[in-house]
């Protein structure tokens, strides 16, 4: 074993430049592994590492106000109940510091017991009246820490005891601001209650296992409890799995995309190396070396040079990835993995150190099979050439022999297009789905929104601004957040107008056909599949009012507002139900319409104009997030790509030195190397470039859009902008490593090649 | 010409003072066993490598010191090549390895004639579409002999042209550089056989790096 050792050391000492070339490439594989085992890991397991740090409760049970001592009564009769706690959640609080200020601010006035938040910073509340714990987003965007005071209305000047983290829900700006404080700080202000009311409860099972029972019983006994509806800890990880569903689940897809590629572009290199020096081999065994030794040699030196390349990969890929993908599960309110990611990184190391070496012991131990002299002969190299030729047209001048140079290697131009095509698929989804995610998030076009302003007016006010210069449409908007009646946990955004909504909003219908009277309603594809709701479908609604309204399901539509749960109704259909829903006027301009002139106008009938709202309105950190991680993974990707290519070129100028020694005897300048290999480079670029995109199209993104989104069909095709960028991407790598290897081909003397 | 191949206590003199000089429609064997330098004198004499002192002129054109790109160009349209081993390009037919040089940058004009002409002249245009390995070693080495004299040189190099060929074979390939001298090229041909060597107007032997 040990002279296996020397040999594979005395072996890579001798070819330094290769061994450095081979070394690149596994550290690039591992890097992009890497990077897709941190972000597919850390989003797989945050919710369940934050909820466990945090002690999140098995179920929150949220109603309208009720005295504690009612509340309280029913829930500790629950069974297997084994803590249970109870708020009092205050919305719409202005809050601030100075700098910052918001007035959608939660305020959660916490009893005693188990708190359901795990302290990032500073202390937790303790008996003190006057202080406060901050939940983090909004800690991290203000700039405050413990020992700040933050501004509450009503309340006055709170001291920031410390910063908090809880996966119930996402974080700040994602969500409004929240803050805890302990009733007695309430009480200190606003004077003790007996029987303080309160509006939500968290409960702890003892065995979270049998959840179903507490629940069964909880609904048969909440009579008299208004506005009761559950969250179940399970709930609240789809809904913030929802917060960035698509690309999660597109992150997590894409990691197995990003292995394949590495196991194919490590094997490929592998076996090519192997393949170069199989007469080396044949002498060896010749000399009496034994087919184990020769093989045990070289998955050594394989070993040799993965490890290093290997572990300088991962940690490159880690700490690449690290900063976006702690960003993004801060905005998700989950906790970074820490120590656990060591597990998944070691699997990376230990997959781009086997994959080498597996590729590189393979091929030997198959040759060592054959007779010594068959492979001192080299009959494994020259089998390509007599082998039968494709039907293919045989390209003449320096261009087409490059191409015919590295198409007589047909296993490795195989795998160099695969590798190639997949990144090229790979980096076009990446970028249409940054494309997409810019697109939700700035252009409201793409929730089927065709207003673009909104005023808070009477609908009575329509008319007016319909008169407005500029304005193409204008009607009243009404919008109230519903419960289904037969599962009160999912809530509904009803929309509605008077006449046609497609005006307005139209987006497009999956299946059905849009609303046509006052007792039918379109609903979001989201809402279809978890209300089971089809075409001919009844949606029966439990409006704020109390009362219920019943729909019949026209058509299904591809929204992405509010995740799909959305249904639009008649103006008529909603108000004989919900006199009270909240309207605002929707504005359509025309073409070029001066905004600011319309602007005033609004403002003179007396409210001032909104811009219509996007898909992630307050997500932007979120999808700055998203987008850099998604660069990163394109980047790297990218890089794999000026590798292949390069170790493609260099192989085939190493192989064939002796061609290119002849061309250069019969006055081949570095001009006519340079076209050679650009002759070789079209041959694997272009089919590859086609192939990638033809994939990205066909198949990889409406694939990922179907896994991403159920609730909403995502283009995620790349366009033309992607596709071009990408294609000059190529272009310029392509370039990059035609210039390098011919220079380094062209440095080499002539007359030591023509023997080789 | 000199020449050293090595460094420090490892270099090793090749070419030791040789002084050679070849005119118009000349053929010239060098004669010479294994290792005695007579392929670094060709290697010099053809610009595929450079010597540590001395000179070569070819045609009134100094080659030393010359840019590795205006030696290419030399190489392109002023000399040829036959090597030993043929040389051909096992993706190409015989005939499209003839044409190779012609299709290179800065290659003189109406090569793909002249290839046409040489592949007639040379009686091998019935395999000219054929791939090297289904040639003979006589048919190779015309193959060889044809895409040395494509664009049209006035120097043919020719390193142990006939050391993979029968003897029937060889004497064809011998005829044939005899033939290329009659349009006034000058050519140069090394061997380590006294026989092949005996077939150039004039014999030059080189020992320990020295032309005898």
């Amino acid at each position: 074993m040990s002279g296996a050792w020397a040999e594979a050391l005395r072996g890579l000492r001798g070819r330094r430049g290769r061994t450095l070339l081979t070394a690149s490439g596994i550290a690039l594989a591992a890097a992009m592994l890497s990077t897709a085992a941190i972000v597919a890991y850390s989003l797989q397991t945050g919710f369940d590492r934050s909820a466990t740090r945090a002690g999140l409760p098995d179920v929150i049970a949220r109603f309208d106000e009720q005295p504690l001592s009612r509340v309280a009564a029913k829930i500790r009769a629950l069974p297997g109940l084994a803590a249970a706690t109870f708020r009092y959640e205050v919305t719409n609080i202005p809050l601030g510091v100075p700098g910052h200020e918001a007035r959608n601010g939660v305020v959660e006035v916490i009893g005693p017991g188990r708190r359901g938040y795990a302290i990032l910073a500073g202390r937790d509340l303790g008996v003190a009246p006057g202080e406060a714990v901050v939940e983090q987003g909004v800690a991290r965007a203000w700039g405050i820490r413990p020992g700040a005071t933050l501004g509450v209305q009503a309340l006055g000047p709170v001291r920031v005891a410390g910063i908090s983290e809880s996966p119930d829900n996402v974080a700040f700006p994602l969500a409004a601001p929240r803050i805890y404080i302990t009733r007695q700080s309430a009480e200190a202000r606003f004077g003790h209650e007996a029987d303080p009311v309160v509006n939500s409860a968290e409960l702890w099972a003892t065995d979270p296992g049998r959840l179903d029972e507490i629940l069964v019983q909880a609904r048969a006994t909440s009579y008299g409890i208004r506005g009761l509806r559950f969250v179940t800890r399970a709930g609240v990880r789809i809904l913030l799995d929802e917060a960035a569903g698509i690309v999660i689940a597109l992150l997590v897809a894409l990691s197995a995309i990003a292995l394949l590629t590495a196991a194919v572009m490590l094997a490929s290199s592998a076996r090519a190396e192997v393949q170069r020096r199989l007469v080396g081999i044949g002498l060896r065994r010749a000399l009496g070396a034994s087919r184990g030794h020769v093989t045990l040699a070289q998955a050594a030196e394989a070993l040799l040079v993965a490890a290093p390349a290997s572990a300088l990969g991962v940690l490159a890929g880690a700490l690449l990835a690290q900063g976006p993908t702690d960003r993004l599960l801060d905005i998700l309110n989950e906790a970074p993995p820490g120590g656990a990611l060591a597990l998944p990184l070691l699997g990376c190391f230990a997959l781009t150190c086997l994959i080498p070496v597996l590729a590189s012991a393979w091929p030997v131990m198959r040759a060592g099979r054959r007779p010594p002299i068959a492979l001192i002969a080299g009959l494994e190299l020259r089998s390509t050439g007599s082998g039968p030729r494709l039907p293919l047209p045989r390209p003449g001048g320096t261009l087409g022999l490059g191409s015919r140079l590295v198409s007589a290697r047909r296993v490795r131009l195989a795998s160099t297009l695969t590798v190639l095509g997949v990144s090229v698929a790979f980096i076009l989804l990446m970028l249409a789905l940054a494309a997409e995610l810019g697109e939700l998030a700035n252009n409201p076009a793409a929730l089927g929104k065709r207003y673009q302003l909104t005023a808070a007016l009477p609908a009575t006010a329509a008319p007016a601004v319909r008169g407005l210069t500029g304005v193409e449409a204008a009607a009243p908007r009404y919008e109230v957040q519903a419960l289904d009646s037969f599962s009160l946990g999912e809530t509904i955004t009803v929309i509605a107008y008077p006449g046609d909504h497609t005006v307005f909003e139209a987006p497009s219908l999956a299946s059905g056909g849009r609303l046509r009277g006052p007792r039918q309603a379109e609903v979001g594809l989201g809402l279809a599949q978890v209300l089971g709701l089809q075409v001919g479908s009844t949606l029966a609604l439990q409006l704020p009012s109390g009362r219920e309204a019943r729909f019949r399901v026209a058509g299904v539509v591809n929204s992405l507002q509010h995740d799909g749960r959305v249904a639009y109704v008649s103006a008529a259909g909603l108000l004989a139900a919900e006199p009270q829903a909240s309207e605002q006027i929707a504005i359509r301009l025309r073409p070029n319409a001066n905004r600011a002139a319309i602007s005033r106008g609004l403002t003179a009938l007396g409210a001032a104009p909104a811009a219509a709202s996007t898909a992630v309105g307050t997500g932007q950190a979120l999808i700055a997030a998203l987008k850099a991680i998604l660069r990163i993974v394109a980047i790297v990707n990218g890089l794999v790509c000026l590798y292949a290519l390069i170790q493609a070129l260099v192989l085939t100028a190493r192989e064939r030195r002796s061609t290119i020694a002849v061309l250069r005897a019969c006055g081949a300048g570095s001009g006519a190397v340079r076209l050679l290999l650009a002759g070789a480079a079209a041959t694997v670029v272009v089919p590859a470039a086609l192939a990638g995109v033809l994939l990205e199209r066909l198949a990889l993104g409406p694939a990922l859009a179907r896994l991403a989104a159920g609730y909403a069909s995502l283009a995620l095709g790349a366009g033309a902008g992607e596709i071009a960028i990408v294609l000059g991407g190529f272009a310029v790598f392509a370039a990059i490593a035609v210039l390098w290897v011919a220079r380094v081909t062209s440095a080499e003397p002539i007359v030591g090649a023509l023997g080789g | 010409m000199t020449k050293s191949v090595g460094t420090g206590r490892a270099a090793r003199q090749i070419l030791r003072g040789v002084d050679i000089s070849v005119e118009e429609g000349e053929l010239v064997g060098v004669l010479g066993r294994s290792g005695s330098g007579k392929s670094t004198l060709l290697h010099l004499l053809g610009a595929l490598d450079r010597p540590d002192g001395g000179e070569i002129v070819l045609g009134g054109e100094r080659l030393t010191g010359r840019s590795d790109r205006s030696l290419a160009r030399i190489r392109l349209r002023r000399i040829g090549f036959v090597f030993q081993s043929f040389q051909l390009l096992a993706e190409c037919s015989g005939e499209e390895n003839v044409l190779l040089p012609t299709r290179l940058p800065g290659a003189p004009r109406g090569g793909s004639g002249r290839a046409r002409a040489l592949i007639g002249e040379l009686g091998i245009e019935p395999v000219a579409g054929r791939s090297p390995h289904e040639l003979s070693g006589g048919e190779q080495q015309r193959f060889a002999i044809a895409r040395a004299l494509v664009n049209d040189p006035v120097l043919v190099l020719a390193d142990e042209p006939t050391g993979n060929l029968d003897t029937t074979a060889a004497a064809d390939v011998l005829r044939l550089l005899r033939e290329m001298t009659g349009r006034g090229r000058a050519v140069v041909m090394v061997t380590h056989e006294p026989e092949i060597a005996a077939a150039a107007d004039r014999v030059l032997e080189m020992a320990d790096g020295r032309l005898g």
